[in-house]
């Protein structure tokens, strides 16, 4: 008996799970920089001079 | 000031943080990466085991896992009193930071386990003390990181965090023991970090392999982790816009 199909199951499961301890990081710190991006760009948008017409 | 001590109090300050976690962060991923792949390849050409068959390969990510899940508890804990005991708003980060990361390694341990299980012991459960034991401390890990997420105020959040990390540490010589204290279905210990091993010295090397690869893994995992938080933490700063708008 190999119980290759139970090897395969765990080794799959472990990297699985590896990789998704691996991406969430990064997507997390992709999202912060780009809302510090976007808060910039909100706050740079509001301090442009407003020019009034008639 | 002596320069270590100066470089370790320098550290504690967010912008300088980010820049050693962006710095070392892929470092370790890539010392890991290395190490697990050679790790792995040498799991797969040790000789099957005479009674387990090859089943027995499932030890290589379970046992570094299982040793992981423990010791990653502790470094949180220890964090969470430094955090609870001098206020440093760094080892709070890096005390929460660690809860997923150990979550992930009780979550391989429970289910690798458990895959190992069904056919060595014909069973994919059992209520063993240390399959319980281990069962408790994913939850731990799930309410550190649920009370962490519940509270607005992060850095109470944090405290309440880090109390429960702090009481849970009970439970790690219990899950160390356990197989020591009561007469369970989980066998004893294979292997020993300071003394003799019970595993055959032509099969130990995929396991330290494996082993340091997985130190090297939390290490990564750690400062990525502790830098989203930094950043969430930080965001309407200065450094961080200035960051964010950088090439």
């Amino acid at each position: 008996m190999t119980y290759l199909n139970y090897v395969i199951g765990a080794y799959a499961v472990f990297a699985v799970v590896m990789f998704w301890d691996l991406l969430v990081p990064q997507l997390q710190i992709r999202r912060e920089l780009r809302a510090a991006r976007l808060r910039k760009a909100r706050e740079a948008k509001r301090a442009e001079p407003v020019e009034l017409s008639r | 000031m002596n320069p270590v001590l100066l470089w370790f109090h320098q550290l504690g300050s967010p912008p300088i943080f980010d820049r050693f976690a962006a710095r070392w962060a892929p470092w370790c991923y890539a010392v890991a990466f290395v190490l697990m792949g050679i790790g792995l390849w040498q799991a797969f050409q040790v000789p099957a085991d005479y009674q387990q068959g090859d089943s027995f390969r499932i030890f290589y990510i379970h046992v570094p896992s299982a040793m992981m899940s423990m010791l990653v508890f502790g470094v949180m804990a220890v964090y969470a009193a430094i955090a609870l005991i001098w206020r440093i708003k760094l080892c709070e980060i890096l005390a929460m930071a660690c809860a997923p990361v150990g979550a992930a390694f009780t979550l391989i341990t429970l289910v690798t386990g458990s895959i190992w299980g069904k056919p060595m012991w014909g069973t994919w459960w059992d209520w063993d003390p240390r399959l319980t034991t281990e069962l408790i401390l994913l939850f731990l890990y799930l309410g550190v990181t649920g009370l962490y997420h519940a509270i607005d105020d992060r850095r109470a959040a944090a405290r309440a965090a880090g109390l429960l990390a702090i009481v849970g540490v009970a439970l790690l010589p219990v899950i160390k023991y356990s197989v020591v204290w009561w007469n369970s279905l989980h066998q004893g210990q294979t292997i020993s970090l300071f003394g003799d091993s019970k595993i055959d010295p032509s099969m130990q090397l995929p396991f330290w392999l494996m082993f340091v690869a997985v130190q090297f893994w939390f290490a990564g995992s750690l400062l990525s982790r502790a830098r989203a938080d930094n950043l969430r933490r930080e965001a309407g700063k200065d450094w961080v816009a200035k960051l964010a708008v950088r090439p």
